[in-house]
C-alpha cells in the first residue's frame, strides 16, 4: 500500500496531539448464510416429528411477509403461520438495540408516500404516522438530513454544490427536466406495477443513457451513480437506466421527508410484529416445499406443514434450493453488502456544519453513515450509535461475496475506521464497539435487461398454489415494492382459500 | 550540503509566512472585518521585513552566530505569537497595539533571515546562484506554507498549535545551523543550549496549548472570573464586576444581576397575574431560579415543577450565597420540585397539566436547540396546558431577529395555540421579545404583585404595541423536518454582526 502525502503529512499532524485510544470491541451478527450454505449444499435435515394441517404458510418475516399477514388479519383471516429462518424477524428492515439508541441493520427510511401508493398509506394511517392528510412530525426526518464532505469541507445535502462549474449546473437543471418530464409520463410509480411498460430504457445501463443524454458533468455522474449504489447496491454501469430513472422519477421533488425512526423501517416491524407476533415462528428455517397430492408440503425443523396455499416471501434465489422441481433462476442478480453499528462514547469534533441525518464521503467507495440519535427528542446528545452502509457494487458480486466471506472482523472494521478517518480523524477515540453484517445477497439488481424480463413477471404473475411475494419481483428492494407484493399475495391467496 | 541548506531556507519561508497567516486569521477571528484585518497585517508585515533588511546591513560579524539567534528569536516570538495573542485580547484592553507589535517583531526578523543568508553563503557559491536559489526556494517556501495553513493546520491543530508547530521548526533550523556551519561559529555549546531550551519552551507551549485557549476562552469575558465549571452538558461561567454579576452559558449571557428583573418580570407576570386561579407553574429552563422568584409572588401557585437539564445549575443556585440572594433562595422552597431532565422528551413522557408554564430557553442557534421551538414541541405544551392556563415563552429579539422571533409567534399559532407577542427593554440584551400563548382568550391583568421594580400596570399595555421596525413579518413555521428558525437565526444575527 502506498502512501500518499496527504497522509503522511496529516498521520505525521496528528500524531503531535495527544490522544488517547480506546479498545474497540465487537464482532460479526446476525449472520444467516450459514444456513443459507447448508441448502446449497443440500445438507442432509433431520426428519420432521410433526406434521401439522393449516391453509397457508408464509415463508419469510421480512416486509413482504409480513405485509401479507397484515393484510389476512385484517381481513379476518387467522389460519396461517409465517416461518422465518432469522433469529429475528425483519428481513431487510430488522433492527438492534442498545443501552443508546435502536438502531437499524437495513433499511432505514420510507420515502413520504403519494396518493397513489395507497398501501403505504393505509399502513401509516393506522400506525398514526398519518393523521388527517398530516404526517406526524416526529416521524419525519429532522434538520439537518444530509450533508455531504466535498472538497475537504461539509456541504448541506448530497447533490454536489461546492466547485461546480456553469456546465455542470446546467446539466443539474437538465437532468431535474428530464426527470420531471418521465415523472410526467405515469410509467415511473411506486408501486411499480401501477404504471411500469416494459421499456427500451431498460436495455441500457444508467451510464450509458447518461452518456446518450450528453451528461457528461462528473458531479453529476457522481450523483447518479451514489443514488445506485445506494438503492441498488450497483454501480450504475451494472444498472438498468429504467431503474435509475424510477429512483428518481418516482418520488416528488419537494418532499419534506422521508419518514424515519431510529431503527429505521424496524419501526415498522416492531407495530407489525406487536399485532402479528403470535403468527411468526423465528429461527424456523424451512427447508424444502414439494408439491403433495393438490397441496404442498414444507419441512422447517421438527415440522411438517400440509399446507394448501404458501406464500414464498423469502428472497428468490432460494427457490431452487427449497422448491422441489424448481428450475435454477437466471435474472436475478444480487448485490452484496455490508453494514455495522458504531457505539459512540462521544461524537466526534466537528468543524462546518453541524452532525446530520445521513452523512456523505464525496471521496469514498461506501455510503456513509446514518445517526441512529437524530430523531430523538432531547437537545443533549453525548453518546450514539451511527450506522454504516457499505454496498460492495465495484466489481463481480459473487467474488465480493467471497470476500465478504475471507476477511475476518479486523479486517472490516479497519476498513470503516480508514474510511471514516479521512472525515473524522479522531473516530477512533470516540467509537468503543463495531458490530458488522454480512450479507452475501442483500437485495436483487435491477441489472440491464432484468426489471422486465420474462422470468420476473412469469414469478409476478401467480399461478398455482406457491405464490411469490417479495420486492425481488419488481427488481429492486424498497418497502414499498415488498408490501405491494406481499398484499397482492395474501389477497390472491384469499381468494383460491375460498373463504373471503 | 546545498540541498540541506536549501531545506532550511524552504523551511524558514514558510515559517514566516505562516506567523503572518495566523497573525491575520486570529484578528478577523478576534475583530471580525477580515478583509481590513489581512490587508493591514500583510502590510505592516511587508513593511517590517523591509526594515529588517535594511537593519541587516548593520551586521557585520559573527554572521552565523546572529543569524543562528535570530532564527531562535522568530522561533519563540512567532510560536508564542498566537498565544500571546490570544491572552493578550482576553486580559488586556492593548490587544491591536500587542497584535501590531508582534507582527512588527516576527517582521524584522524575518527581514532579517534572507540577507544575511545570502552573505554567509555568498563566499561558498557564486553570488548569482545563491540570489537565484535562497530567492526561489523561498517562494516556494511559501506557496507551500499557504496551502497547509488552511487546509491542514487550522482544521487540524487550531491557531495556536500551528503557530507553536512553525516556532518549533524555526528552532529546529537554528539547532541545525549550528552543525551546517560549525565551521564558522566560534561558540557552539553554548548556542546550542539555548536552541535546546528554546525547543523545550515552545513543546510545552504545544502541550499546555489547551489550557492556554481556555484560559484566554474563560478570560474573553469582560470581568471577573468567579466562578467557571465544565459540566456534562455546558460551560458554566459566572463573573462580576462592582455590583453586577453575570451568567454565561457556553459563553452566552444569560442575565446581569443589573437588569435581570426587567428580564424575568417581563417573563413571568403579564402571564402569571392575569390567572388568579393558577396553582400549578412549570418552568422549562432557567435553573437560575429567577423566574421561580417572580412566580413565588403568588400565593395561590401551590406547585412548581422545574426542568433543567443540568444538576449543576441547579446546585449552584441553590447553595452559593451570592446566587441565593439574587433568586432569593427561591430553588429552596418546599413549593418547587426540581427535575433534571431533557425538556422535549420530559414533557412527551409525563402528562400533568399546568395553569402557567414559563418556556425560557437558549436561543435556537443550532438545530439541537432549535428543537425547542418548532410546532411539535409547541403541540406537546398545549396538551399540558389547562383549559384557561397560559404559556410563555422566550422568543429572542423581535428587533434584532425580527424573523426568528415571529417565526416563533408562527409556530405556536401552528401549533393551535392563540398568541400575545410582548417585547420588552432590556439593558444588557437590548429590546427583548416573549410570546405569550394559550388554548383561550388573554386578558391583560388587574392587578400585578406588589414590589415589582419594573413592571406596572401603567405600562403593561404598551409592551404588547409594536413599533414599527418591529411588526410581523412574512415568516414560516418551524417543523422539525425543517427548522427554518435556524436559518432565520442565523441570517438575523448574521446581519447585525456584519
Amino acid at each position: 500500500m502506498t502512501t500518499t502525502r496527504r497522509q503522511f503529512l496529516s498521520a505525521a499532524l496528528l500524531a503531535l496531539t495527544p490522544k488517547s485510544e480506546r479498545p474497540i470491541t465487537g464482532s460479526f451478527v446476525n449472520e444467516d448464510f450459514p444456513q443459507g450454505h447448508l441448502l446449497r449444499d443440500r445438507a442432509a435435515f433431520p426428519k420432521p416429528v410433526e406434521t401439522l394441517k393449516i391453509p397457508l404458510v408464509i415463508v419469510g418475516a421480512g416486509v413482504a411477509g409480513l405485509s401479507a399477514a397484515w393484510r389476512l388479519d385484517k381481513r379476518g383471516f387467522r389460519d396461517f403461520v409465517v416461518l422465518e429462518l432469522a433469529q429475528q424477524a425483519g428481513g431487510n428492515a430488522r433492527w438492534g438495540e442498545n443501552e443508546i439508541t435502536a438502531y437499524p441493520w437495513g433499511a432505514h427510511y420510507v420515502p413520504v408516500p403519494d396518493k397513489s401508493a395507497v398501501l403505504v398509506r393505509e399502513l401509516f394511517e393506522e400506525l398514526g404516522v398519518l393523521r388527517d392528510g398530516q404526517w406526524e412530525e416526529r416521524d419525519l426526518c429532522f434538520s439537518p438530513k444530509e450533508r455531504l464532505f466535498l472538497h475537504g469541507r461539509w456541504q448541506e445535502d448530497i447533490e454536489p454544490a461546492i466547485g461546480l462549474t456553469d456546465k455542470d449546473r446546467d446539466q443539474f437543471r437538465r437532468f431535474a427536466d428530464r426527470i420531471d418530464h418521465f415523472r410526467r409520463s405515469g410509467e415511473f410509480t411506486i408501486p411499480m406495477a401501477l404504471g411500469a411498460q416494459p421499456s427500451p430504457l431498460d436495455r441500457v445501463s444508467v451510464t450509458d443513457w447518461m452518456r446518450e443524454q450528453g451528461f457528461d458533468s462528473t458531479y453529476l455522474n457522481w450523483y447518479i451513480n451514489y443514488a445506485c449504489r445506494d438503492d441498488y447496491g450497483a454501480l450504475a454501469s451494472d444498472t438498468s437506466a429504467w431503474a435509475g430513472i424510477h429512483y428518481f422519477a418516482s418520488r416528488q421533488p419537494e418532499e419534506k421527508g422521508p419518514i424515519t425512526w431510529p431503527e429505521g423501517n424496524g419501526w415498522i416491524i416492531k407495530k407489525l410484529l406487536s399485532k402479528l407476533g403470535r403468527f411468526v415462528h423465528t429461527g424456523a428455517m424451512v427447508n424444502h416445499i414439494s408439491q403433495v397430492g393438490r397441496g404442498l408440503r414444507i419441512r422447517a425443523g421438527e415440522n411438517e406443514y400440509l399446507a394448501e396455499v404458501v406464500i414464498f416471501s423469502a428472497p428468490t434465489f432460494l427457490a431452487p434450493y427449497l422448491i422441489e422441481g424448481f428450475p435454477p433462476v437466471h435474472d436475478f442478480v444480487y448485490s452484496p453488502w455490508l453494514t455495522a453499528n458504531l457505539t459512540l462514547e462521544h461524537l466526534p469534533r466537528e468543524t462546518g456544519l453541524e452532525l446530520a441525518w445521513d452523512n456523505v464521503n464525496y471521496d469514498s467507495p461506501t455510503l456513509g453513515y446514518v445517526v441512529a440519535t437524530h430523531q430523538t427528542l432531547r437537545t443533549f446528545v453525548d453518546r450514539s450509535v451511527w450506522t454504516f452502509y457499505w454496498s460492495l457494487a465495484q466489481g463481480n458480486p459473487s467474488e465480493n461475496r467471497r470476500l465478504l466471506l475471507e476477511k475476518d472482523w479486523s479486517y472490516w472494521k479497519e476498513a470503516i475506521l480508514n474510511d471514516l478517518a479521512r472525515t473524522h480523524p479522531d473516530i477512533r477515540s470516540c467509537v468503543s464497539r463495531i458490530d458488522i453484517m454480512r450479507m452475501g445477497h442483500a437485495m436483487a439488481r435491477p441489472t440491464v435487461g432484468a426489471i422486465f424480463a420474462e422470468e420476473r413477471r412469469r414469478l409476478a404473475n401467480p399461478s398455482g398454489r406457491l405464490l411469490f411475494a417479495n420486492s425481488d419481483l419488481s427488481g429492486f428492494s424498497i418497502f414499498e415494492e415488498a408490501q405491494y407484493h406481499g398484499v397482492k399475495a395474501a389477497e390472491y391467496a384469499l381468494r383460491m382459500l375460498g373463504s373471503h | 550540503m546545498s540541498t540541506l541548506l536549501f531545506i532550511s531556507v524552504f523551511l524558514i519561508a514558510a515559517c514566516g509566512l505562516i506567523y503572518e497567516l495566523v497573525a491575520g486569521a486570529l484578528a478577523s477571528y478576534l475583530l471580525g472585518d477580515s478583509v481590513t484585518q489581512f490587508s493591514t497585517i500583510i502590510g505592516s508585515y511587508l513593511f517590517a521585513m523591509g526594515l529588517g533588511s535594511a537593519l541587516s546591513r548593520f551586521i557585520n560579524r559573527g554572521l552565523v552566530f546572529r543569524f543562528v539567534w535570530i532564527e531562535l528569536l522568530v522561533g519563540l516570538v512567532g510560536g508564542f505569537s498566537s498565544s500571546v495573542l490570544f491572552l493578550a485580547f482576553a486580559y488586556t484592553q492593548g490587544f491591536r497595539l500587542i497584535l501590531y507589535l508582534v507582527v512588527v517583531a516576527i517582521g524584522i526578523l524575518v527581514g532579517l533571515e534572507i540577507p544575511l543568508l545570502i552573505r554567509i553563503l555568498k563566499d561558498r557559491f557564486l553570488l548569482r546562484d545563491v540570489v537565484a536559489h535562497v530567492l526561489t526556494v523561498d517562494y516556494l517556501g511559501a506557496l507551500a506554507a499557504s496551502l497547509i495553513f488552511p487546509i491542514v493546520l487550522v482544521p487540524e491543530l487550531g491557531l495556536v498549535r500551528s503557530a507553536l508547530l512553525f516556532g518549533l521548526v524555526n528552532a529546529a533550523v537554528a539547532l541545525w545551523s549550528t552543525f551546517l556551519f560549525a565551521d564558522q561559529l566560534a561558540v557552539r555549546a553554548g548556542l546550542r543550549v539555548a536552541c535546546v531550551v528554546v525547543l523545550a519552551a515552545l513543546g510545552a507551549g504545544m502541550f499546555g496549548a489547551k489550557r492556554i485557549v481556555s484560559a484566554a476562552d474563560d478570560n474573553l469575558y469582560a470581568d471577573e472570573v468567579i466562578f467557571a465549571k465544565d459540566t456534562r452538558y455546558q460551560r458554566i461561567v459566572l463573573t462580576e464586576w462592582k455590583d453586577d454579576l453575570r451568567l454565561f452559558l457556553n459563553s452566552h449571557l444569560q442575565f446581569s444581576s443589573r437588569d435581570e428583573y426587567r428580564y424575568h418580570e417581563a417573563l413571568v407576570h403579564p402571564g402569571l397575574a392575569s390567572l388568579p386561579q393558577a396553582r400549578r407553574v412549570l418552568v422549562l429552563g432557567g435553573g437560575d431560579g429567577l423566574a421561580v422568584r417572580e412566580i413565588l409572588k403568588y400565593p395561590q401557585v401551590v406547585s412548581v415543577t422545574l426542568v433543567d437539564l443540568d444538576p449543576e445549575m441547579i446546585r449552584l443556585f441553590s447553595t452559593n450565597s451570592m446566587l441565593t440572594r439574587l433568586n432569593q433562595n427561591s430553588l429552596n422552597s418546599p413549593k418547587v420540585h426540581v427535575i433534571n431532565a431533557d425538556a422535549f422528551p420530559w414533557l412527551d413522557q409525563h402528562y400533568d397539566l399546568f395553569d402557567f408554564v414559563v418556556v425560557d430557553f437558549p436561543d435556537p442557534n443550532n438545530y439541537s436547540l432549535g428543537k425547542l421551538y418548532t410546532t411539535a414541541f409547541y403541540r406537546l405544551l398545549a396538551k399540558h396546558l389547562t383549559a384557561e392556563g397560559l404559556a410563555t415563552v422566550q422568543s429572542t429579539s423581535p428587533l434584532f431577529a425580527r424573523e426568528s422571533y415571529w417565526c416563533i409567534a408562527e409556530s405556536l399559532k401552528q401549533a393551535g395555540l392563540r398568541t400575545y407577542p410582548y417585547h420588552v427593554y432590556v439593558p444588557a440584551f437590548g429590546e427583548w421579545g416573549f410570546v405569550l400563548a394559550g388554548l383561550g382568550p388573554y386578558r391583560q391583568p388587574a392587578q400585578l404583585p406588589s414590589g415589582l421594580r419594573f413592571l406596572s400596570l401603567r405600562n403593561l399595555p404598551e409592551m404588547f404595541e409594536f413599533p414599527n421596525d418591529m411588526l410581523p413579518v412574512p415568516v414560516q413555521a418551524n417543523r422539525l423536518n425543517d427548522q427554518i428558525l435556524v436559518r432565520y437565526y442565523e441570517r438575523d444575527w448574521g446581519e447585525m454582526t456584519h
